[in-house]
């Protein structure tokens, strides 16, 4: 794929309807998760406005830098993808997301979070295949794009409006970018510094060290972990089909 | 034990595709159109969307997929629309007919259900029916084509829940507009009781009064209009005690008006609309009564001896016909004048609204509603500044809907906003329905003789209110029952012995003060109920009919939410109705054929091989050039329409008062023919504040609920949805909850004033959430829908009801207040306690 793809998340005219959440479900199949309280996106209405608890798709993504296991992959085009099976269940990306997005679920010994509809990035050019959240958003709240151009209309409406926007430099930039009247923080987006996991590695020799040692550990212990989640995983599967 | 190398699954990158999250969760199959009849009333049109879950290997209805070409929905949808493609698999779902075996009714006990079949229990209904009166008898629905037949030609009573949503917007759109409305509004599969939508894309300036309740969050059908105009620059001023995410942005400016003084600051408005002069003139001269003489002792409007308003000629000093003078007078007078002998003093319309709004000032609405003069002052001259391109939408539960006792005053007020401004019937305003008919089943079968009488003295004691008896019983037989007296009636007189609940998913709970009627149901000799799922309604029932799921039908619609062109749209069934499903015409056709032969038959004989087909499609679809359903579903996709440019002010002749030359009327003479005020005054709402009584009641509905239903209410989906936005909780500002001494999630008692709910009070337990979206200390705010306790919903029990704080009404005091006898289901003060 040539182009890197973008959702830009203008909250002047979100509802809260949750459709998006909805459709989510339906498009992925996630019923018995969501039952349980696990969703990859889903609007929560906050006294100071409306929070949308979704992936941010970083450009340098902090689950992708932990994981030992390489279960998180940061794609060329945008969305960052989570494989089940690789995974080993340690969870390390639940607690280093600056943006406490990926939910373990205990009854799938899986992490949930936003694909950005990859199963559907496929013919874009073609113009109909768009993530479901944005296809189903009755006010057309979400909007999909190239990245760069979702970028220059997000500063303009910002600009022009004076919007606030998160996601420019958040965790060193993200694929979701937000605008939204009230200073997000205040409406319960958590507050993310710009650097991103490995910015910090790189600009710092001994988190060089200790980034590398700790993913060592991390794969050192989860080397026999690793090869029993993979029959468990299959297992589940075969139980599930 | 094997050991495998511990890096042998680490590959590398996938080409695109290859990843287990870039492949499709399901295989599609078809698309069928459909569309939505009961979520809500903007009934877009859609495709379900049916293929191969490949996780479960299953074919079945997966989504929906948006139809662009639909006016209304232009491709959107919403939450509710979703819900209702996994409820068609709901376990839950009601597939046979239940009778009890145990006499004992109520919650606490078990029915002891059997399984009958549903064409044996039909027979056996019926049976039964035959050993009452038709005066013994009830049936709680609404007024779908089918229900009218059946209870008409029994001569039974029909009351129904509509009330709570349409009701006072009905009746005063009947008694302005449209008078009566039948033969313009069509037997569309939900009948909204309007014949107008509003113009939210084009439109300027929007007021709207509690009209963005969190149940307006979701309906695709109007939002996908409102952002488009917002986008282009339309001014949307909200006046809402609770601030809704609508509120946050979409809004230009938000005022948390005291509930219930509304009409205070419409009144204001309309000062200013008059001592300014800011009103349309060549609209109120040749669209509506203003200029129409009113006797000032009779309190009627002067006609001559065809029944013709009359308006003063200024150029001849007399009485001339409204629509043949040539210079009649706005204001002045009174007028006085000899007609049959009498000396008449006549003032105009026009000057009587004059003098009725003249002490209602801004600074006098702003010491009652809290709105600031200067605010109400400056919006009313921007509104009319925008004029007519303006428009204030109220469809259900907005204050102008039967939430106060003076509620049907602002509806009053609205419309007479919209045709000072000439927004009626304009583009950018008021959108009348227009270029469409779907026959009523009196129109393609009329009945062979009369209908029998209806009962004297019905239960929910229309016949006490004679402006509204008047529409149902001799212009609409489909307009909305008093559901908030049924209940009243039903417990506190015997005179109802059998009790047809025909509702899917409504039932008991879309009655107020719901204990009341299931006391009443303790004493009836027969109870049946068609339903969707087993809610709470059937442990008081000897039998429940399992009815089809929405997308089991197919459907035939107008585009109410959105008249601007004529048009049509159709959908196809999903899938065939599982188990022993049985669909309502037929129940009603049978009992009908049973008990009234002679009103179901084409010759009004007893030949069932006769019986009437009631056919209402086809005689719409021939009138656009198209055959029958089946070509409109397989040549046209289900959609027919004529993207006309909108003639302003057309359908207004079509369809006013004295039509052909047709008028909104201002001054309503059967309001004054009772007693009440045929122009707007200020009234209070009917309860107060008390002591501890001191929280104003608001009601709401997630998104994603629609009424009680549980084909959202028993989804464990969206019951997450709901917990996670405290839906399942009463919300109260911090402040209030400081001074209640309350912390987050406390439990709660909360009890209505026993003042106002002097029997069978039943106070409602439910855990608190402090929100300042509630933005005022005097209010609790209450969601609806939850609450059910039917032990045969296993997602479904949950949360509180709000309805049992809802008194039902006495009708004595209902009378004294309400000309329209409606809900006033919020028109309570309740208290708040930790439990």
């Amino acid at each position: 794929m040539a182009s890197t793809y973008s959702i830009l998340l203008d909250t002047r005219f979100c509802t809260g309807c949750n459709t998006c959440f909805y459709k989510c479900v339906q498009e992925n199949r996630l019923h018995d998760t969501a039952a349980e309280g696990h969703y990859r996106t889903l609007v929560l209405i906050k006294d100071d406005g409306l929070y949308h608890r979704r992936c941010m798709h970083c450009k340098e993504p902090s689950c992708e830098a932990v994981c030992p296991t390489a279960a998180l992959s940061k794609t060329d085009y945008g969305p960052v993808l989570y494989d089940a099976e690789r995974c080993i269940g340690c969870k390390t990306c639940v607690a280093a997301c600056p943006f406490h997005v990926p939910q373990w679920d205990e009854t799938r010994h899986q992490v949930v979070k936003c694909t950005m509809c990859a199963h559907r990035l496929q013919d874009v050019a073609g113009g109909k295949t768009i993530p479901a959240c944005v296809e189903v958003c009755p006010t057309g709240a979400l909007i999909f794009g190239e990245y760069d151009e979702l970028v220059a209309m997000a500063k303009q409406i910002a600009s022009e409006n004076k919007l606030h926007i998160y996601g420019l430099e958040e965790n060193g930039g993200t694929h979701l970018i937000i605008l939204a009247k009230e200073k997000p923080e205040v409406i319960g987006y958590p507050a993310v510094p710009r650097d991103t996991v490995r910015s910090r590695e790189i600009k710092s020799v001994s988190g060089v060290v200790a980034g590398a040692a700790a993913v060592a550990a991390l794969a050192y212990a989860g080397i026999k972990k690793y090869s029993e989640r993979r029959i468990q995983v299959q297992n589940f599967n075969r139980s599930e089909e | 034990m094997s050991v495998s190398p511990p890096l042998r699954n680490l590959q590398p990158t996938r080409p695109f595709g290859e990843h287990p999250q870039e492949k499709p969760k399901y295989i599609i199959k078809k698309k069928v159109p459909q569309v939505c009849a009961r979520a809500c009333e903007c009934d877009c049109a859609y495709n379900v969307v049916v293929g191969v879950d490949r996780i479960t290997g299953l074919e079945r209805a997966l989504t929906i997929e948006g139809r662009p070409e639909d006016p209304v929905s232009r491709g959107k949808y919403c939450i509710k629309a979703l819900g209702f493609v996994d409820s068609l698999y709901d376990p839950d779902r009601l597939l046979v007919t239940l009778k009890r075996t145990n006499p004992k009714r109520g919650l606490d006990q078990d029915p002891g259900f059997v399984v009958v079949k549903s064409n044996d229990a039909l027979k056996e209904i019926i049976e039964k029916l035959k050993k009452y009166k038709r005066e013994e008898i009830l049936f709680n629905s609404p007024g779908d084509p089918y229900t009218n037949r059946l209870c008409r030609s029994l001569g039974v009573t029909r009351s129904d829940q509509r009330t709570e949503c349409f009701g006072t917007h009905y009746y005063l759109n009947s008694l302005m507009v449209t008078n009566p409305p039948n033969k313009y509004y069509s037997s569309t599969y939900t009948v909204t009781h309007s014949l107008w939508g509003y113009d939210y894309s084009k439109t300027k300036y929007m007021l709207w009064f509690g009209f963005d309740s969190f149940s307006k969050l979701a309906k695709a059908g109007i939002l996908n209009h409102i952002v488009e105009g917002k986008r282009n620059g339309t001014k949307i001023v909200v006046f809402n005690p609770v601030k809704t995410p609508i509120a946050d942005s979409i809004a230009s400016e938000w005022y948390p008006i005291k509930p219930g003084t509304d009409l205070a600051v419409t009144l204001a408005m309309i000062n200013i609309f008059l001592n300014e002069k800011l009103y349309k003139v060549e609209f109120l001269k040749n669209y509506s009564d203003a200029y129409a003489l009113i006797d000032i002792e009779t309190k009627l409007h002067v006609v001559d001896e065809k029944g013709k308003w009359l308006s003063w000629c200024g150029t001849h000093n007399k009485p001339e016909p409204i629509n043949s003078c040539d210079n009649p007078t706005l204001e002045g007078g009174s007028f006085s004048f000899e007609s049959n002998g009498r000396t008449i003093e006549a003032k105009t319309v026009f000057q009587l609204l004059k003098e009725s709004v003249k002490d209602y000032t801004p600074d006098w609405a702003a010491k009652i509603s809290e709105v600031p003069a200067e605010e109400i002052a400056r919006i009313a001259r921007e509104f009319a500044q925008a004029a007519p391109m303006v428009c204030i939408p109220n469809l259900k539960r907005d204050a102008a809907g039967p939430n106060y006792a003076n509620s049907w005053r602002l509806m009053h007020t609205i419309n007479i906003m919209h045709a000072l401004t000439g927004s009626f019937d304009h583009e950018g305003g008021v959108l009348f329905l227009n270029g469409v008919k779907i026959p009523w089943l009196e129109d393609v079968d009329p009945p062979a003789k009369p209908y029998p009488p209806q009962p004297k003295e019905p239960v929910d004691y229309r016949n006490e209110f004679p402006v509204s008896n008047d529409i149902y019983q001799n212009k609409d037989y489909s307009a909305p029952g008093h559901y908030g007296m049924v209940g009243y009636g039903l417990y506190n007189t015997d005179k109802i012995k059998v009790v047809f609940f025909r509702s899917p998913h409504r039932g008991l709970h879309a009655l107020i003060q719901p204990q009341m009627v299931e006391a009443a149901l303790m004493k009836m000799d027969l109870v049946i109920d068609w339903n969707l799922y087993p809610d709470d309604t059937i442990y008081w029932c000897d039998y429940v009919l399992p009815a089809p799921h929405q997308y089991e039908e197919s459907k035939f619609d107008i585009r109410q939410y959105y008249p601007k062109w004529p048009c049509y749209v159709g959908g196809s069934p999903v899938q065939q109705p599982p188990g022993d499903v049985i669909g309502w015409g037929k129940i009603a056709k049978e009992i009908g054929l049973a008990l009234a032969p002679e009103y179901w038959t084409t010759d009004g004989s007893q030949d069932r091989t006769k019986a009437i087909k009631g056919d209402m499609y086809t005689p719409a679809l021939k009138a656009v050039g198209i055959n029958d359903m089946n070509d409109f579903m397989t040549n046209k996709n289900g959609i027919w329409i004529d993207k006309k440019p909108y003639e302003n002010y057309k359908t207004i002749k079509e369809i006013g008062y004295g039509r052909p030359e047709g008028r909104i009327r201002l001054y309503i003479d059967e309001f004054a023919n009772v007693g009440h005020d045929p122009l707007p005054k200020w009234s209070p709402r009917w309860t107060s504040s008390e002591g501890e009584y001191k929280f104003s009641l608001l009601v709401t509905r997630a998104p994603w609920h629609m009424h009680a239903d549980p084909n959202f209410i028993n989804n464990p989906v969206l019951n997450m949805l709901t917990r996670k936005n405290f839906i399942d909780c009463i919300w109260i500002h911090p402040d209030a909850g400081k001074e209640l001494g309350l912390q987050e999630g406390a439990e709660v008692v909360i009890e209505t004033n026993p003042k106002y709910m002097t029997d069978v009070p039943r106070p409602v337990k439910a855990k608190v959430h402090l929100s300042k979206r509630v933005a005022r200390k005097d209010c609790v705010l209450l969601f609806h829908g939850m609450g059910h306790r039917s032990k045969l919903l296993r997602n479904g029990v949950y949360g509180y009801r709000d309805g049992d704080l809802i008194p039902q009404k006495n009708p004595k005091i209902v009378k004294q207040h309400d000309p329209t006898g409606m809900g006033w289901v919020e028109d309570v003060y309740v208290r708040i306690k930790k439990a």
